[in-house]
C-alpha cells in the first residue's frame, strides 16, 4: 500500500484522541470529586487506589451531623443567587434598551463608564466597604452580596441586552406607540417577549457567578449570610484534620446544579459571550 | 433618537449600582492610601508614605513579581490551550452538544471546589497525579513546601478553570471566518501551515487579543486560588498582590498600606486595558450622535 492512503485513517485517528484528550482534561477533576463523594472514607485515599469499591452514601450522612450548617448556606445561596440575578437582568435590560435605541453624548459617555468600570478589580472596593458595611448594620446580610454580585454583572448584563435589543427592528415599537401604548406598555409587551434569549443569556452568566463567589462571601458573612462556597472552605479549615469524605459530598452538592445549568443552558452562554458580551 | 431625562431615569438603577459599589469606594481607596489608618481608627494624613512603604517591602516585591510571572503564564497557556482545542472544534465536530457541553464544564464550578479537586489529585504520596506521575519517573509536586511548585500548581488549576472562557471567544471567532477564505487559499496552493498563518490567524485576530485583554485583566485578580490553596505560604513567598493586599488589611490592619496596593492594583488594570478602553471608545463616540 502507498502511504499516501493511511494518511487519512493516521489524520482521524490522531483527532479522535485529542477529543478523548480534551474530555479527559475537562471532565477527570469533576468525575473525581462526585466519585470520591460515593467511596468510603478509607478508601478515598489508598495505595495503590482503589476504585471499584461498593459506593456508599455514609459521606453524605456525615456532612449532614457534622455540617448540619451546609444546608442552610445552600439556601443563602440560593436566596443570594436568585436575588443578584433577578436585580441585574431587570437592571440590565432597561439599561441595554436605552443604549440599543437612544444616542447623545452624555449617554455614551455613561456606555463608556460601564465598560471601564468592568476593569476594577473586586478585592480593592471591600478596604472602603467593609467598615461602611458594618456601620451601616448590613454587614452578614444577603442584601450586601445581593448587590455586590449584580453591581459586577450589571455591566457584561446590560452588554448582551443592547445586543440582543438591537437585533429587534425599531418599526416593532413605532407600530406599539401608534397604537397608544405607553413607553412601559411597549417595553412590557413587544420588547420583553423579543429578548427573553437575551435576559436568560444574562441570568446565566450571573447566576454561574454569584452561586460560586467566594471574596465577597468571605469578606462580608460571618454566620447568618454564609454562602456554601465560604462554609466548604471553613471544612477545608479545620485544626483537627480536613474531613474528606464530607468535604467531597458538600463539593458534589454545590457543584451539581450548576453544571446541569451550564449544560442545559450552553446555547445561551455562547450567545451571551459572542453577542457583545465582551466586545463592548 | 435623542435620549430623554426617561431614558437617564431607566439607565440610572444600573449606573447607581456601579457608582455606589465600586466607583466612589475605589476612588476613596485612592485618598486611604494617602492616609495612615486602621479599622475604628482616624485616618491620619501621611503623604506617600503607604507608597515608599510598599517599595520597600520585600514580600510586595515577592507578590509583584509572582503576580507577573504567574498572570503570563496563565494567559498564554490558556491562549495556546484555547487556540488548539477551537482549531480542533472548527475542523469538525462530534456530538457538538456533548463536546461543548464538557469543554465548558469547568466554568460552572466554584473556586473553592476547584481547589478541592487539584488539591486532592496533587495530596504529596497519595494524590492519583502524583501516583501517576510517579509512574512515569517523574518527581511529584511538592507544592505545601516549594514555593514554585505552589504557584505551577495554581497555574494549572488556573488554566483549567479559565480554558472554557478563552476557548468560546477564539471558538467563536474561528467559525465567523468565511470558508471562501480557505478555499481560496488553497486554489493558490497554500499548505495547511501556510493558510493558518496567512488566513485564519488574521482573521481572528481581534478575538485573540480580546481574549487576551479579558484573561490579563482578570488573572490579575487571582485571589481565591492562592489563598485557598497554600495562604501565601511557604513563609509569604506564593503571595500574589490581592493575597497580599488582604493580609494587610484583615490580618495586619494596615489599611494605608492595602490600599496602596489596591490602587496600584487598579492603576495597572487600568493600564493594561488602556488599548481596548481606546478602541471602544472611539467605536462608541463614532456612533454617538
Amino acid at each position: 500500500m502507498r502511504p499516501r492512503r493511511w494518511r487519512p485513517l493516521v489524520r482521524r485517528t490522531l483527532r479522535g484522541l485529542a477529543f478523548v484528550a480534551v474530555a479527559v482534561w475537562s471532565l477527570f477533576p469533576i468525575l473525581f470529586v462526585i466519585h470520591a463523594s460515593f467511596r468510603p472514607p478509607a478508601t478515598i485515599f489508598a495505595v495503590p487506589p482503589q476504585y471499584l469499591v461498593p459506593p456508599t452514601t455514609q459521606n453524605y450522612v456525615e456532612l449532614a451531623k457534622l455540617w448540619p450548617e451546609f444546608f442552610g448556606s445552600l439556601a443563602n445561596s440560593l436566596v443570594i443567587t436568585l436575588g443578584a440575578t433577578a436585580l441585574t437582568v431587570v437592571t440590565s435590560a432597561l439599561a441595554g434598551w436605552v443604549y440599543a435605541r437612544r444616542r447623545g453624548r452624555l449617554l455614551t459617555s455613561s456606555a463608556f463608564f460601564m465598560v471601564l468600570v468592568r476593569m476594577f478589580p473586586p478585592i480593592v472596593i471591600t478596604l472602603p466597604l467593609f467598615p461602611a458595611v458594618n456601620a451601616a448594620g448590613l454587614s452578614d446580610t444577603h442584601l450586601v452580596l445581593v448587590l455586590l454580585y449584580a453591581a459586577f454583572f450589571v455591566s457584561l448584563g446590560t452588554w448582551i441586552m443592547k445586543a440582543f435589543v438591537d437585533q429587534v427592528p425599531r418599526e416593532f415599537e413605532e407600530a406599539a406607540e401608534v397604537d397608544g401604548a405607553s413607553l412601559w406598555q411597549m417595553l412590557r409587551h413587544v420588547i420583553v417577549p423579543l429578548v427573553i434569549p437575551g435576559m436568560i443569556a444574562a441570568a446565566v452568566f450571573i447566576f454561574i457567578f454569584a452561586w460560586n463567589e467566594f471574596l465577597f462571601a468571605f469578606v462580608f458573612t460571618t454566620t447568618r449570610a454564609r454562602t456554601a462556597p465560604l462554609v466548604i472552605s471553613e471544612m477545608l479549615g479545620s485544626v483537627t484534620g480536613v474531613d474528606w469524605g464530607p468535604v467531597f459530598a458538600a463539593a458534589t452538592i454545590q457543584l451539581v446544579p450548576v453544571l446541569l445549568f451550564v449544560v442545559l443552558l450552553q446555547r445561551h452562554l455562547v450567545a451571551g459571550l459572542t453577542a457583545g458580551g465582551v466586545k463592548g | 433618537m435623542r435620549a430623554r431625562p426617561i431614558h437617564y431615569l431607566l439607565i440610572s438603577p444600573a449606573q447607581l449600582l456601579l457608582v455606589v459599589t465600586i466607583f466612589v469606594p475605589s476612588l476613596w481607596v485612592g485618598w486611604l492610601s494617602l492616609h495612615e489608618a486602621s479599622f475604628g481608627t482616624e485616618a491620619r494624613y501621611v503623604g506617600f508614605a503607604n507608597y515608599a512603604k510598599l517599595a520597600a517591602d520585600p514580600y510586595f516585591w515577592r507578590a509583584f513579581l509572582n503576580t507577573v510571572v504567574i498572570v503570563n503564564v496563565i494567559v498564554y497557556a490558556e491562549l495556546l490551550l484555547g487556540l488548539g482545542v477551537a482549531l480542533l472544534f472548527a475542523g469538525g465536530l462530534p456530538f457538538p452538544r456533548l463536546m461543548l457541553a464538557i469543554v465548558l464544564a469547568p466554568y460552572a464550578i466554584s473556586e473553592v471546589v476547584v481547589v478541592i479537586m487539584w488539591k486532592t489529585m496533587f495530596e504529596p504520596q497519595v494524590g492519583v497525579m502524583q501516583l501517576l506521575l510517579g509512574a512515569l519517573g517523574i518527581p511529584g509536586l511538592e507544592w505545601a513546601v516549594n514555593p514554585l511548585h505552589g504557584l505551577t500548581l495554581i497555574v494549572l488549576l488556573a488554566v483549567w478553570h479559565h480554558l472554557p472562557f478563552t476557548f468560546l471567544l477564539l471558538y467563536a471567532a474561528l467559525l465567523g471566518v468565511p470558508k471562501e477564505l480557505h478555499e481560496a487559499a488553497k486554489v493558490d496552493g497554500a499548505g495547511a501551515w501556510r493558510a493558518f498563518l496567512h488566513v485564519t490567524l488574521p482573521s481572528i485576530m481581534p478575538a485573540i487579543l480580546v481574549a487576551l485583554l479579558f484573561r490579563y485583566v482578570f488573572a490579575f485578580r487571582l485571589f481565591s486560588e492562592p489563598w485557598l490553596l497554600t495562604q501565601g505560604g511557604p513563609a509569604r513567598m506564593t503571595e500574589v498582590m490581592a493575597v497580599y493586599l488582604y493580609k494587610a488589611a484583615f490580618r495586619y490592619h494596615e489599611l494605608g498600606l492595602a490600599a496602596a496596593t489596591g490602587w496600584a492594583m487598579l492603576l495597572l488594570s487600568l493600564a493594561i486595558s488602556i488599548p481596548y478602553l481606546r478602541a471602544v471608545q472611539r467605536r462608541m463616540f463614532a456612533d454617538a450622535t
